[in-house]
């Protein structure tokens, strides 16, 4: 099964708030890989992630989701891609718990005009309980830490029951200790549940050594592959315009990027 | 001994409410609307408040006053040219924000001004004074027909079966509408039925609550609930409780009192408001909160 493409770019060109983000991308991404999308602030990694999910389509080439063009992609398509947008787009304060959260990822599947029933009930429970947050589903949102609030947003995915995970930036602004665990508890997810995970971050370090490919992108995708032949000095000086030292460590390939201010 | 013969203000209150003011036709009439526009202004005013189109609502009340001014212009029905007025303004300002031509709040604002200086203009071609249109302007829910009243029935049900429809998709929006998008909820035409609501919630406490008025209406009940609780189903049952509860003590208050029913009414649901935030319980870490 790892081999069927499930998300295709061809030549595409997608411009965003009208300016290109992406130009002439071409990237094919299996069933079942597990994709680390890298590159400095501003180089197209959300717009990559908008474009799959179709509310952003291509001015020129072509972006395929499940043989589906882009702009074609309908509502029981959309259902089978979970999202977890960068944080930060959730408001704290808003009047939610964390069942009523993971609940809204069973809205689609439901359909216009009906209620949850147990099935839904149910699967939100899993859900909790995949990301281990099933003791919390009657607080409320905004009295999450960063990271648990995290985590019920990947719940909400998971309860669309989904075949591709898209990940924003997931591990930005929560600490050391429980970026680890959340990376941790991804791969997890991508191994038990079969997922077709994709994720951007400009954590090159924490990533790489869970990942099938690395994609890194400045507008142009510069590079593709499995994290050791993408992980060059001389690739990525070009893109992050600093000195860059790859250091291989315990059998991982770290990256220390020289002052770059945005990385 | 003075004390148990003189009847006490509660008494006395209790036998106006009671017996003479329900023996009034036009009391029960604006009871019962005073029910049914607490209600639906405090359930959109729920999405108004937690989408932050609070704006949308004071300018479509402004834009259904233009309507009401042309009404009595043209010797039209007011109230079928205010629904027109606001659905209009709901319909280019959200196909304007949508299109990113321009932001919702600036193309209200420019609706606002618009419509309120057609308003001027409608009542300044008028050949006399009509005391009427100032009753849209300021609210009378005394002077409920029987004819606005199936009108606030019809619409007022036709906005709560659809919020009852949507319910979880309007919530869904209302919480993330690039996230309710992005998992497959048809956004494009459930953000615009939600604006109609809103608009046709508008209209209906037009005449009741008055053009200036009914935005308290919608935006304080809700305001006040959101206050005491962080979960959006109890956010509901709190605004309507205090929307309901507002809406009938104002024309209660205003007739025992002889004061304007509409000025009463938002006077009394802001005093509720200022409770919530004085006793939020959001403040207090010692309660817990659901």
């Amino acid at each position: 099964m790892k081999n069927d493409v499930i998300i295709r770019f061809s030549h595409a060109t997608i411009a965003y708030q009208q300016r290109t983000a992406l130009e002439d991308i071409s990237l094919e991404i299996r069933q079942g890989e597990f994709v680390g999308i890298i590159g400095p602030n501003g180089s197209g990694k959300t717009t990559l992630l908008k474009s799959i999910l179709g509310l952003i389509c291509p001015d020129t080439g072509s972006v395929q989701i499940f043989d589906c063009a882009c702009h074609k992609l309908r509502c029981h398509h959309k259902a089978k891609i979970g999202y977890i947008p960068q944080k930060g787009q959730i408001d704290p304060n808003f009047p939610v718990t964390v069942m009523e959260t993971v609940m809204m990822g069973r809205y689609s599947s439901i359909g216009l005009l009906r209620r949850p029933a147990k099935r839904d009930r149910e699967l939100v429970l899993n859900a909790l309980k995949e990301v281990e947050m099933d003791g919390y589903r009657d607080t409320p949102l905004g009295h999450l830490s960063g990271g648990q609030q995290q985590r019920v947003m990947i719940a909400r995915a998971l309860a669309q029951q989904p075949e591709v995970l898209l990940m924003d930036e997931p591990t930005t602004g929560i600490d050391t200790p429980t970026q680890q665990s959340m990376i941790h508890l991804i791969s997890d997810l991508h191994r038990n549940l079969a997922l077709t995970v994709l994720l951007v971050t400009h954590d090159v370090n924490m990533i790489s050594p869970h990942v099938d490919r690395l994609a890194l992108l400045k507008a142009r995708l510069f590079a593709v592959g499995p994290p050791a032949e993408v992980l060059s000095e001389k690739t990525l000086s070009e893109i992050y315009g600093k000195q860059v030292i790859v250091t291989t460590q315990e059998g991982g390939t770290y990256v220390i990027i020289g002052d770059y201010h945005h990385v | 001994m003075e004390l148990f013969t003189k009847p006490s203000a509660i008494e006395t209150f209790y036998e106006a409410v009671m017996f003479e003011m329900l023996s009034y036709e036009f009391m029960q009439r604006a009871l019962i609307a005073s029910v049914v526009i607490g209600l639906v202004c405090s359930i959109i005013g729920v999405f108004v408040i937690l989408k932050n189109l609070t704006f949308i609502g004071a300018g479509t009340s402004h834009a259904a006053f233009g309507g009401v001014t042309l009404g009595y212009l043209i010797g039209f029905s007011p109230l079928y040219l205010a629904i027109l007025f606001s659905l209009v303004t709901v319909w280019v300002v959200g196909y304007l924000s949508r299109k990113g031509y321009l932001k919702l709040d600036a193309s209200v604002g420019i609706f606002y001004s618009l419509t309120m200086a057609l308003a001027v203009l409608f009542i300044g071609l008028m050949k006399a004074y009509n005391a009427e249109i100032y009753g849209y302007l300021f609210g009378s829910i005394l002077s409920v027909t029987n004819m606005d009243m199936k009108i606030i029935l019809i619409l007022g049900a036709i906005v709560l079966l659809i919020v009852y429809l949507f319910f979880k998709e309007f919530h869904f929006i209302t919480f993330d509408e690039e996230m309710a998008t992005a998992s497959g909820i048809p956004t494009g035409w459930l953000s615009f039925l939600l604006l109609n609501m809103i608009a046709l919630t508008i209209v209906i406490s037009l005449k009741s609550v008055g053009a200036i008025l009914v935005f308290a209406l919608i935006v304080t009940p809700a305001a006040a609930a959101y206050q005491l609780t962080y979960s959006m189903i109890r956010m509901f049952l709190y605004s309507a409780l205090i929307g309901v509860g507002s809406s009938v003590a104002g024309v209660v208050l205003s007739y025992w009192l002889d004061l304007p029913s509409g000025a009463t009414t938002v006077l009394f649901v802001s005093a509720v408001f200022f409770l919530t935030v004085i006793f939020s319980p959001k403040r207090r870490p010692v309660f817990s909160l659901r």
